[in-house]
């Protein structure tokens, strides 16, 4: 039988009810935190702690003075958005055919005196070894990494940026323009310690990086910035940089000072459970952002190096976005007007989340249905080669459901 | 008008009795009852319009309101430059006749017009030809279709009698003949009588 709502209803309404305890705790925590937001002390001791902390959490470093907000410039009279967004069929182990398919949305928005558009989706296969399976550069001993499952989800990253690249080549010069992609500039899934450095090497350094430099080297003119979007974000830097002007040590040390002591229970726990969207939902008024913050994260600090990634929040109207910038954007204000200005316009235009992401993602999406015909055409193609189109007894069995 | 731009749309579904067509630009329709045509090797095959509609591309996307912030309807399109690529404009072609070897049959054509068929407007001349005989009333008023077979009826006459020199000689035998069609169905007569100018 299938899923038996009946059996868990009891559960969800103790977590709802659970979690409504702990809201007036959330309520104290969340205003303890725009105390030390608004009145944070001296901010360049606090950014002394921040250096010399050793903390578990990720914090934020500050770049500006904490507490800043920014207004949106006026929009310029015409403008680009670019975005791309990927979606991929996943190689199928129970399928004879090894293979994945990665399908980008490429998107190109004029606004202006003579607005256009531009919605593409483009599929490509992987399917040979050498596209399917990454290995140490020059025959070096090391073992193979095929790309599936997560790897996959980084590689349709890389793919993203790509084509974002070329579409920036295309862009008119002399206009305003915004890149733009959904979700993290970081590659979070890249820092595990059990990824070789080759495959860091090929999807980060000649992958996306590579793609963020060509990107900066066509903005000549200061004109053309590169963002992403996080829409809702569940992120604590800022909370966490917050909690050390609370740490009653002169050198905040979790490990040395905190060993021990149950979660709740420390110092810094009058902070605990707050997001930063939930600090900046109160702070900023709409259309304002926050001041700039630098990523703590290793590999943005060791990997990224001129395209280090910085971050914003910003209030849309709807919701409390995060967006993040490489260095070269963060650094020059006329890209951070550009990136504030254009990425509020896209959220007023596209029902509070942009419009450019939003048809990249409609451009890129695979349904249920599309990865069901997608293997079909497979399973057409390998019939008339007289290929072997036997799938495992687990496959046939879900797909020929018997009593 | 040229060949290229008579050309103003392309059948997405076809059967004997008619057909779908996409438009090229977007709100780029043809009036109700305009005759339409697509060919098929040297051979023609007309059609009457009906049918016409704007909208979403893909069938789980509905367009929302947008312009509450807009001086004019233009600039709900300025302001939103992605809608063309998304929405379409397309009508449906309800056959009336087809040429074969340059002369004008006024009964359905033995194929049904080939899915992607370029579709024509009818030039002037083409529909005085065409309509010289008014035996193509037989298809247009047995036509099924979405809208009151009245109104496209009334529609395609008007259009009709506007290429002709004299259109209210045109118009007053089109009415004959209805009278003869609707002979044991005034009231539907009645009501495209009272949609002509006659």
């Amino acid at each position: 039988m299938t899923l038996d709502l009946n059996k868990v209803a009891g559960s969800i309404a103790s977590m709802a009810s659970e979690l409504a305890m702990q809201s007036s705790k959330r309520v104290d925590a969340l205003n303890a935190a725009i105390g030390k937001f608004e009145n944070p002390g001296d901010i360049t001791l606090l950014k002394q702690r921040l250096a010399q902390a050793k903390t578990s959490w990720l914090l934020a470093e500050i770049s500006g003075s904490l507490n800043q907000r920014f207004e949106p410039l006026e929009l310029p009279p015409d403008y680009l958005v670019i975005a791309t967004d990927g979606s991929q069929i996943d190689i199928d182990r129970h399928h004879p055919a090894r293979c994945c398919l990665i399908n980008i949305g490429s998107i190109y928005l004029q606004y202006g005196q003579n607005p256009a558009s531009m919605l593409e989706s483009e599929p490509t296969l992987f399917s040979s070894p050498e596209e399917l399976i990454l290995k140490p550069d020059g025959g070096n001993p090391g073992r193979e990494i095929s790309i599936e499952g997560p790897l996959l989800g980084i590689k349709r990253t890389v793919e993203e940026f790509r084509y974002l690249s070329q579409l920036a080549r295309k862009l008119s010069a002399g206009l305003p323009a915004l890149a733009l992609v959904d979700g993290s500039l970081i590659l979070w899934g890249l820092m595990s310690k059990d990824l070789p450095d080759f495959v860091v090497d090929s999807l980060l350094d000649k992958g996306v990086l590579k793609y963020i430099s060509e990107i900066e080297k066509l903005n000549s003119q200061n004109q053309l910035a590169l963002a992403s979007y996080i829409s809702f974000p569940r992120s604590t830097d800022v909370i966490n940089s917050l909690r050390m002007t609370v740490c009653p040590h002169q050198v905040p040390d979790c490990d040395k000072f905190c060993t021990g002591i149950a979660s709740g229970e420390r110092p810094c726990d009058i902070m605990a459970g707050v997001v930063d969207r939930e600090l900046f939902w109160a702070c900023l008024k709409n259309n304002q952002r926050s001041d700039v913050f630098i990523s703590q994260s290793k590999i943005s600090k060791t990997r990224y190096g001129c395209n280090q990634i910085y971050f914003f929040y910003i209030k849309t109207g709807n919701e409390i976005a995060r967006v993040e910038i490489p260095e070269w954007v963060a650094c020059q204000p006329e890209l951070l007007h550009i990136t504030h200005s254009l990425i509020l316009d896209q959220c007023h235009k596209g029902q509070g989340y942009p419009i450019a992401l939003s048809e990249a993602h409609e451009m890129a999406v695979v349904s249920g249905a599309d990865r069901q015909n997608f293997f079909y055409l497979v399973d057409e193609y390998f019939a008339q080669c007289k290929l072997s189109t036997l799938t495992s007894a687990k496959s046939a069995s879900k797909k020929n459901r018997w009593i | 008008m040229d060949e290229a731009s008579s050309r103003i749309a392309e059948v997405t579904q076809a059967s004997t009795a008619g057909f779908f067509a996409q438009c090229y630009e977007l709100f780029d329709l043809p009036p109700l009852g305009s005759l339409i045509k697509c060919r098929d090797g040297e051979n023609e095959i007309l059609a009457v319009t009906c049918n016409a509609s704007t909208s979403s591309l893909e069938p789980g996307r509905r367009p929302i309101a947008r312009g509450k912030t807009e001086l004019t309807e233009e600039d709900v399109f300025r302001s939103n430059p992605q809608l063309k690529q998304l929405l379409k404009s397309e009508f449906e072609g309800v056959v009336l006749g087809h040429s074969f070897n340059n002369e004008y049959y006024h009964y359905l054509p033995p194929r049904p017009v080939k899915l992607h068929s370029f579709v024509y407007l009818c030039t002037t001349d083409e529909i005085a030809e065409f309509s010289r005989s008014l035996e193509f009333l037989s298809l247009l008023t047995s036509a099924r279709t979405d809208i009151p077979s009245e109104e496209l009826v009334a529609a395609c006459i008007r259009f009709i009698s506007a290429c002709h020199a004299d259109p209210s000689t045109f118009t007053a035998a089109a009415g004959k003949k209805l009278a003869q069609i609707f002979v044991d169905d005034y009231p539907k007569l009645r009501t495209i009588l009272l949609r002509l100018k006659l």
